[in-house]
């Protein structure tokens, strides 16, 4: 078999370490919380990184207002078969289709990807935004609207006394290297055919 | 000018950083200033009962045993909480040795036998007269803190300890002084 | 200008240069010894200690866990008196911990802590310390630090030669300090010699689970069992027992028992005694003990009274026990790490006896006895005698191993520690303690393995050395270096009640094992309420319970109505937080007991009996969160035979 080919098959197959890793994970920090508190966000569920840190979590933000992270979303039961789908698209794409579909595979999954971002964007704008009403802490900003603690998408951001970090965990790396494993094997399958071309001269 | 200003300020600054090292320095270790050899007997207390230290330095007769006791270091076991009774020779007892044996006794390299000698004087317990006599009636013997057994006699109104005659008793916070008139050596 | 400004800039260079010199050696001629004293034992704010100290709290009935070098104080673990700060002996829960064949008793008097070991090392796993009055041992758990076991000592007074562990933590023993009629008659006291007796007991520690059990008492001659030690390594085995009063005098012990020249150390074989009773050599005697202990998933003790104690007959049994005599009414009784020396304290002694556990065996061998006392074998004094060491002090309580062939003894009368070399006998160095030193500790110090860095010296007596606070004043503890040639005095700091005896050992034996939360899924308490939905309260005849939950910052239910006057209202309080040091508090106006201090996922509960009718007030007790103060609630109270209902609610809504 092609490198190329080979490449390509095992980059998709790599989508499924997705449901063997969490995809992202958001962590608090704060002085009084020598071991901070983490969530790990699954495609199928959002789950403690340390016993009980999501019920801390929650704990926390009761007071300021701030929504429980719910324990299912939507998104829960979306995932799981997109990510199954375009995983077995790409082995078939490896295994039969022509190298430009390649390329195509990795289009579809970067606006799978972005979209997925987007959906994620939002789910935070809403949960650091939509806050009770009744809440017993209402801090406001430097322009006295009410605060918002809204978690980075990516990096670290100072919300009060916590310092929050959003960064992707092993399943995500595994994602964009198997993204990333398209364009290779696109690249290498077009040496490829060069070679044979030169080699059938 | 700007020479003054200049010495002026390094001088401040040298006062400055050398006075609060000496601060430092003379306060760490006051902590450390009770510990003398004399341990609870420099425990300033002019409230409680006396003890047996304390009686002993008011008495007029017993400024030999209490020197002997200041030259052996030994006044915090006097101060202890006891209780432990003390057969104190008065002066006339210390006088009454061969001449020149107290004299040499309270030679620092003598220090050691001193120790020895005044602490064969010191037993653990309340030997009051009438503890005495029911030793005496019942045959006991006092131990001593130098592991000396003691003979108690009685003798019409008189009790004898290893020989020495009780000349009077005195009652303190932590335990008896029987004033005796020998001072007791160790036997041969 | 240029000129002045360039001297004037050399000039200010020189002077600082000798001003520096000159503090530098200030420093090091004044402050350096304090400063280096300071560090010795100075914890950086954040830093941990190096060592666990388990201090006993004598009469406080407690257990104080200090960090050494530091000396602070970290937890006082309630065991064998009530403590209302935690509701030990308060709650419904913790209450069968304190009983007794006597009933329920809210105090004792506790002396020697000892940990546990494997393979004669302390292993961090539980802490064990006696009661003296009511003869008791408990057992406290190193993962939570709480009493999680207590068995009563039958046929036993004045529990003192207790509770000191084996090599493989066996057993745990106790000795009865006062000899009794056993069993207890109504006799003449004069009648003592010869008739009372002094029971040794060894408890068996499961080595799994912990769960102690009395294994068989030894009845020995009516002398008075002061200390012991296990035999380590070589003497692995035996254990050793200091006695006094071998005149068996019933009155005026101070002059009656300080009589006999010699007193003794009962050397006692307990693998021998394993063999007698796997033998059937016991009679099974009937008693009456009790049996606590505390069962860590339902966070509730139970109390069983035992009926029987199998009993060990020394003069019927031969090689069970031998008499080593000893000089003038030992204390101590301490065995060094190699199992070889035996440190008999006498306490009106002029110098300290050493006996020679290979010259014992020996002894025994060759069958050189001095006589016997009630059919028990008395070694030959010199037969057994390692050494003395002489003169070292007045009035020898007590000796601690470095694991560098140096022991260290505690004077009381002469208020000093000396630190002696084992085998040749010779004293090293002596410093004063402030004042009146009774036990000392080196952490592992009664172990094949000293942790031989510092000695803490427990005193009696401390008059002038703090602020003062009236009449009644702390007693202490001080803390020595030991790891140099002479001993260094480093702190000096209060303990509560009486440090009796202590035990240490490194922190990381203890500190990263320890328990942080209750698992809320793994509580079994019978009346657990593990979340808000299943909050509740039941009306059964007269009793109401109460099934609450806490979590910041709210009760739930926090409005109760429907109790009545005569009832009695039980408070079962589920913490429901799985968050570290995040305990919360509860109790009602007028309650006649302690408040609940509950930790994370734990049950505890409490009894209110309302008289009055009104609404009463409840609050959280810990300062637990920002709305704490926000912690609150009422229960309103209706007369007797009211038709108020029963009825819950949180936030005006049924839960």
């Amino acid at each position: 078999m092609k490198k190329s080919k080979l490449i390509m098959m095992l980059g998709s197959l790599l989508l499924v370490s997705l449901f063997i890793f969490p995809l992202w994970n958001i962590t608090l920090e704060a002085p009084q919380y020598p071991e901070p508190l983490g969530m790990d966000i699954w495609i199928t569920k959002i789950a403690d990184h340390n016993p009980n840190d999501v019920k801390n979590i929650n704990l926390m933000n009761h007071y300021v207002g701030m929504r429980e992270i719910p324990e299912h979303m939507k998104e829960f039961d979306i995932f799981p078969p997109v990510v199954m789908a375009m995983a077995i698209l790409g082995l078939l794409i490896g295994w039969k289709a022509k190298p430009k579909f390649y390329l195509a595979w990795f289009v579809l999954m970067s606006v799978l990807g972005i979209a997925g971002m987007y959906d994620f964007y939002q789910w935070e704008y809403d949960y650091g935004h939509n806050l009770n009403p009744k809440a017993a802490i209402k801090f406001v900003d430097e322009v006295g609207k009410p605060m918002a603690y809204q978690p980075p998408l990516f990096g670290t951001k100072t919300i009060l006394n916590f310092t929050a970090h959003s960064y992707p965990m092993v399943g995500g790396y595994l994602l964009f290297l198997g993204m990333f494993s398209s364009i290779v094997a696109y690249y290498i399958s077009r040496k490829e055919d060069r070679d044979d071309a030169l080699g059938g001269s | 000018m700007i020479h003054k200003l200049i010495i002026f300020s390094v001088a401040a600054m040298m006062i400055f950083t050398c006075s609060t090292d000496e601060k430092a320095s003379t306060q760490e270790p006051s902590s450390f200033a009770n510990n003398t050899p004399k341990g609870q007997a420099s425990v300033v207390d002019n409230v409680s009962a006396k003890n047996i230290l304390q009686v002993a330095v008011g008495s007029k007769d017993h400024t030999t045993l209490v020197a002997a006791v200041q030259a052996a270091e030994i006044e915090h076991i006097l101060v202890n909480a006891g209780p432990i009774t003390v057969f104190a020779p008065n002066n006339a007892a210390f006088a009454a040795l061969p001449d020149g044996t107290v004299e040499n006794l309270l030679k620092p390299e003598n220090k050691a036998m001193l120790v020895d000698i005044l602490t064969r004087h010191a037993a653990p317990g309340t030997y009051d007269v009438k503890q005495l006599k029911k030793e005496a009636k019942k045959k006991r013997k006092v131990y001593t803190a130098t592991g000396d057994y003691f003979d108690v006699v009685v003798k019409g109104d008189d009790i004898y300890v290893a020989g020495a005659k009780i000349l009077a008793t005195i009652a303190t916070s932590n335990g008896i002084i029987n004033v005796v008139d020998k001072v007791i050596l160790p036997a041969k | 200008m240029k000129k002045i400004n360039k001297t004037a800039f050399l000039l200010l260079a020189i002077s600082l240069i000798v001003g520096l010199t000159s503090c530098v050696q200030d420093k090091s001629q004044k402050g350096a010894l304090a400063g280096s004293t300071a560090e010795k034992v100075f914890v950086a704010p954040g830093e941990y200690d190096d060592y666990y100290a388990f201090l006993s709290g004598g009469f406080s009935g407690q257990l104080a866990v200090h960090g050494l070098p530091s000396g602070r104080l970290f937890k006082v673990i309630p065991v064998f008196s009530v403590d209302g700060e935690k509701a030990y002996g308060f709650n419904e829960e913790t209450k069968p911990m304190l009983e007794t064949s006597y009933g329920s008793i809210p105090w004792d008097d506790s002396h020697h802590p000892d940990l546990s070991q494997t393979n004669g090392e302390i292993d961090g796993r539980w802490c064990f310390i006696n009661a003296n009055n009511t003869p008791r041992i408990a057992r406290i758990s190193l993962k939570t630090f709480e009493t999680v076991e207590i068995i009563e000592i039958p046929n036993s007074a004045g529990n003192h030669s207790s509770s000191f562990v084996t090599e493989n933590t066996e057993y745990v023993v106790a000795g009865t300090r006062f000899s009794i009629p056993v069993p207890q008659k109504d006799m003449s006291i004069d009648e003592y010699k010869g008739n009372f007796k002094g029971a040794l007991s060894f408890i068996k520690v499961d080595p799994d689970d912990g769960i102690m059990s009395i294994e068989f008492q030894i009845l020995m001659p009516g002398f008075n069992y002061d200390l012991s030690h296990p035999g380590r390594g070589k003497s692995h085995g035996w254990m050793f027992f200091s006695t006094y009063n071998t005149e068996e005098a019933n009155s005026l012990l101070e002059v009656n028992a300080s009589q006999n020249d010699k007193d003794f150390i009962a050397a006692i074989n307990w693998k021998k005694a394993e063999e007698y009773i796997k033998a059937g050599k016991f009679k099974t005697v009937p008693t009456k003990y009790a049996h606590n202990v505390y069962d860590e998933s339902t966070h509730s003790a139970t109390s069983t009274m035992e009926k029987t104690v199998r009993i060990l007959d020394p003069a019927a049994l031969p090689g069970l026990v031998y008499f080593m005599p000893t000089p003038k009414s030992p204390h101590g009784c301490d065995v060094d790490p190699t199992g070889e020396y035996i440190v008999g304290s006498g306490k009106l002694a002029a110098a300290l006896t050493v006996h020679s556990f290979s010259k014992m065996i020996k002894a025994i061998e060759e069958k050189n006895f001095d006589g016997e006392a009630y059919g028990i074998p008395i070694l030959s004094f010199d037969a057994t005698l390692a050494g003395t060491v002489q003169q070292p002090g007045l009035g020898p309580l007590h000796t601690e191993f470095d694991g560098k062939g140096n022991a260290y003894t505690t004077f009381f009368i002469s208020s000093e520690i000396v630190k002696w070399k084992l085998g040749t006998w010779e004293v090293l160095d002596r410093k004063p303690t402030y004042y009146s030193v009774g036990h000392l500790m080196i952490p592992g110090g009664n172990s094949r393995k000293p942790f031989g860095k510092y000695v803490l010296a427990m005193n009696k007596i401390t008059k002038d050395r703090y602020i003062s606070t009236g009449p009644e004043v702390c007693q202490s503890a001080q803390l020595y270096d030991i790891s140099g040639d002479k001993m260094e005095l480093l702190l000096d700091f209060p303990t509560i009640g009486e440090p009796h005896y202590a035990a240490g050992c490194p922190t990381e034996l203890i500190h990263p094992y320890t328990q942080k939360i209750y698992k809320l899924e793994d509580n079994k308490h019978p009346y657990v309420t593990k979340s808000e939905h299943e909050a509740k309260v039941v009306r059964d005849g007269n009793n109401v319970h109460i099934y609450m939950t806490m979590i910041r910052s709210h009760f739930a239910p926090d409005n109760i109505e429907g109790v009545q006057t005569g009832d009695r209202v039980y408070f079962h309080v589920t913490n429901l937080e799985q968050d570290y040091d995040v305990p919360h508090g509860i109790s009602i106006i007028g309650a006649k007991t302690s408040e609940l201090l509950i930790m994370p996922g734990q049950t505890e509960t409490f009894v209110w009996e309302p008289k009055n009718i009104g609404v009463w007030p409840f609050y959280c007790t810990d300062f637990c969160s920002a709305l704490h103060q926000e912690m609150q609630g009422y229960v309103r109270v209706s007369p007797k035979g009211s038709d108020v209902p029963l009825k819950w609610s949180l936030d005006g809504e049924d839960l």
